[in-house]
């Protein structure tokens, strides 16, 4: 899970690895994941989420397919 | 996860709000009033649970995600600390954890160049520009925690 500068820096990144290519988004949208995904962690009535939470979670900021699937 | 489980868990995490870093296994056993062993089995569970990860081999925290222990690109200004974020999701996490403004200092992957994302009220106010890539997916995110 990495930061990039930009498209041609991903390009180079991955050829550079030899990773298979995953998945790009903007920042933007990590942002969004991140705080719904972290908000409740220091809550004192925190719970672990379920899967279906998770994906929930993914869904409402517009990560699904397949590669974002958790189970 | 029982509520012994939960209240280390509750307590690891409030000795780091409060300390900057995790608590070892016999902070927590006077913390929680357990004995050592209790508290030591509690991480290993909590680690089995995805709930904290434990350096191999080791009881010490090396993950609270979204903090970590370990050397990582990622450092983020937040509540007046400097916090290690384990990967680009966590760190941005740590400001959302806290409910506080942040300053996310990183590097571009491919070239390491600095890049530096802020977040004020919530919204991020700064670097909105750089992208993001995962390289693994989702269903095996937890196959090798330190890769993904």
């Amino acid at each position: 899970m990495v930061f990039l500068r930009s498209e041609g820096h991903l390009h180079r990144w991955l050829e550079a690895t030899g990773f298979e290519p995953g998945a790009t988004f903007p920042v933007t949208t990590l942002h969004d994941l991140a705080t719904l995904w972290w908000s409740s962690r220091l809550d004192p009535e925190w719970r672990p989420r379920s899967v279906e939470e998770s994906q929930a979670i993914l869904d409402r900021v517009g990560l699904q397919g397949e590669f974002w699937r958790l189970a | 996860m029982d509520t012994f489980d939960l209240d280390v868990r509750r307590g690891v995490y409030s000795h780091i709000v409060s300390a900057g870093g995790p608590p070892s296994v016999a902070e927590t056993a006077v913390t929680i009033g357990c004995s050592a062993d209790e508290a030591a089995a509690a991480y290993r569970r909590l680690h089995d649970a995805h709930a904290l990860v434990l350096f191999p081999e080791s009881l010490d925290i090396w993950m609270a995600n979204p903090f970590c222990f370990g050397p990582t690109p990622h450092r983020i200004i937040a509540a007046g600390r400097m916090w290690t974020g384990s990967c680009a999701w966590d760190a941005l996490g740590i400001p959302a954890a806290l409910h506080t403004d942040g300053l996310v200092e990183s590097e571009c992957a491919c070239c390491g160049d600095e890049l530096e994302l802020e977040v004020v009220g919530e919204r991020l106010v700064r670097g909105a520009d750089v992208l993001v890539h995962f390289v693994v997916p989702a269903r095996r995110w937890w196959d090798d925690i330190g890769f993904t």
